[in-house]
């Protein structure tokens, strides 16, 4: 069973994400709901969705809860697959990014969410009306996190879950299968960061592996659909 | 693992040793290396962990190169990387095979590549796994494979050479030395031996021309004349060609062809097919489903 987390937190993160963000999945997929102000809050999310043992499959933070999952419950996790995971990848002193910074206002209406979509992708094809609706429905559903949360609770509780990934990492080492896939032309990142994350993974597990699509920007998993399907599937198939 | 039984096929006058088995979209193999290298030989054996697995699905076929293996030497003393793709594009078409899926891997991945911009019509997609010879750069196999500390030609000498390019020594088994070594005693890839080191062919002729021609190739490829599917494959470990020219290779593909993937699988060095078999196959058949 692969097991679909989604990134992005509600209120911060310009489009709202959530389980539709994946759109058409396998028949052996499902797709879970993150909840929680903190990192290990939203893992503790993930680990009572899951039933029996799972190769997750995390979007950017989804990434980084289904890393945190598997350095905490090996025996639940039998793969994890990180996909343009920026929130687990190294990222220290750089500039900021300002892919996102000036969102139309307000943050759940149509045209801020389809201005997200398209700014976070390499073409702005794979952002159908129905994506736009299903943003707009999960904007209107979501508990915003305030920025004070934020500040306060998120951010120190992401730079110490990565403190900890990275330092299993290179001690004990993650203890099952792990792969990175990056998009050739993710706005929000760069390749570097990609082989970064992979190199960490890369110091004590075997079965590691980074792959590249191209011309696939944040969400590679909606733009070129069949190419990532073919990345994953063949890393199950050779585990 | 082992290969089926060989076959014999007359190509351009040059007697071609290959080996095949299932059926389906045809995937065509083309090891490293060249003919007259002393210390080490590949041959269609390379491919030994690939070729049964992906029979189950597709048409798997590995052929010897002109002048490695058992295959001929070059005629008239032709010992060049253009006789060689010549001989691979030949190959191709006296088999009747419809475009095929071409790997290749290190000086294969130069000559799989070439072949795919001179004869588009024999090929339906390329992966190039490994290859420092195709990449932009310069290769460091002189500097991780200087001076072996065994005599050229003893099974000693072909151990240490291949466990160098591997992350794991102990992927370099008894059977691979001995494929090795059965290279190395044939008359003729002997003959090729003199060739290149005696007679100087290698370094009066072999490499100023692969040097020429790889300078023409990486402007082709830099002007998109590849126009096919195209998946670069690189084992992370490899101290022969690192990962920097993988990563620089896959963006001169990925500028002109929207069908452009890399993968880099860890703990493997420049054999990333014979280290990680069951992951490198598994990476093959969705590659050649999803073009088919």
């Amino acid at each position: 069973m692969m097991v679909f987390i989604h990134g992005g937190v509600p209120g911060i993160t310009p489009y709202a994400s959530g389980p539709h963000i994946w759109g058409p999945l396998p028949k052996n997929a499902r797709t879970v709901s993150v909840s929680g102000q903190t990192v290990d809050a939203m893992t503790q999310s993930v680990r009572k969705a899951i039933e029996g043992k799972c190769h997750l499959v995390g979007h950017d933070l989804g990434g980084l809860l289904a890393l945190n999952l598997a350095i905490e419950a090996p025996q639940l996790v039998s793969a994890v697959t990180a996909v343009a995971s920026v929130a687990a990848a190294p990222s220290g002193d750089g500039v900021p990014n300002t892919t996102l910074a000036h969102p139309p206002k307000p943050l759940g209406s149509r045209e801020s969410q389809r201005w997200a979509l398209e700014r976070v992708s390499y073409s702005h094809a794979h952002v159908s009306e129905e994506l736009v609706d299903a943003c707009v429905a999960a904007a209107a559903k979501q508990s915003p996190m305030t920025l004070k949360a934020y500040e306060d609770e998120f951010v120190p509780s992401v730079m110490k879950a990565k403190s900890r990934f990275y330092e299993v990492c290179r001690t004990d080492g993650i203890k099952v299968p792990c792969q990175v896939i990056w998009g050739s032309h993710d706005p929000l990142t760069t390749l570097d960061q990609g082989l970064w994350l992979f190199r960490g993974l890369a110091q004590k597990q075997r079965v590691a592996q980074f792959h590249v699509i191209n011309r696939a920007g944040a969400l590679p998993f909606r733009e070129e659909p069949a190419a990532f399907f073919q990345v994953l599937n063949a890393f199950a198939d050779g585990i | 693992m082992r290969l089926p039984e060989g076959k014999w096929l007359d190509v351009d006058s040059i007697r071609t040793r290959y080996y095949e088995a299932g059926q389906g979209e045809p995937i065509v193999f083309i090891y490293g290396g060249n003919f007259g290298t002393g210390d080490s030989a590949s041959s269609a054996y390379t491919w030994s962990e690939n070729l049964l697995p992906l029979s189950e699905h597709f048409r798997a076929i590995v052929f010897d190169k002109a002048g490695q293996g058992e295959t001929d030497n070059p005629k008239n003393d032709d010992y060049t990387m253009a006789a060689v793709v010549r001989h691979a594009g030949a190959f191709i078409r006296a088999m009747k095979l419809p475009p095929v899926h071409l790997v290749g891997h290190s000086r294969g991945g130069y000559a799989a590549t070439r072949l795919a911009l001179e004869n588009h019509d024999l090929v339906k997609s390329l992966t190039v796994v490994n290859s420092g010879t195709l990449s932009p750069g310069i290769g460091t196999n002189e500097v991780v494979l200087a001076k072996p500390p065994y005599p050229a030609g003893t099974p000693e000498c072909v151990r240490w050479v291949y466990q160098n390019y591997s992350f794991n020594p102990d992927v370099v088994t008894d059977e691979w030395v001995d494929a090795v070594m059965f290279t190395l005693a044939i008359p003729k890839y002997q003959e090729s031996v003199r060739k290149m080191g005696a007679e100087k062919l290698g370094t009066k002729l072999f490499l100023p021309q692969l040097a020429r021609e790889k300078r023409e190739t990486l402007q082709w490829l830099n002007e998109g004349r590849l126009q096919r599917p195209v998946q670069v494959i690189w084992g992370f470990d490899d101290r022969t060609a690192v990962i920097d020219r993988g990563i620089e290779l896959y963006n001169m593909f990925a500028r002109h062809e929207r069908r452009a993937l890399f993968h880099v699988i860890n703990q493997s060095g420049h054999f990333p097919f014979r280290e990680h078999p069951k992951r490198f196959n598994a990476l093959m058949r969705r590659w050649v489903e999803s073009i088919a």
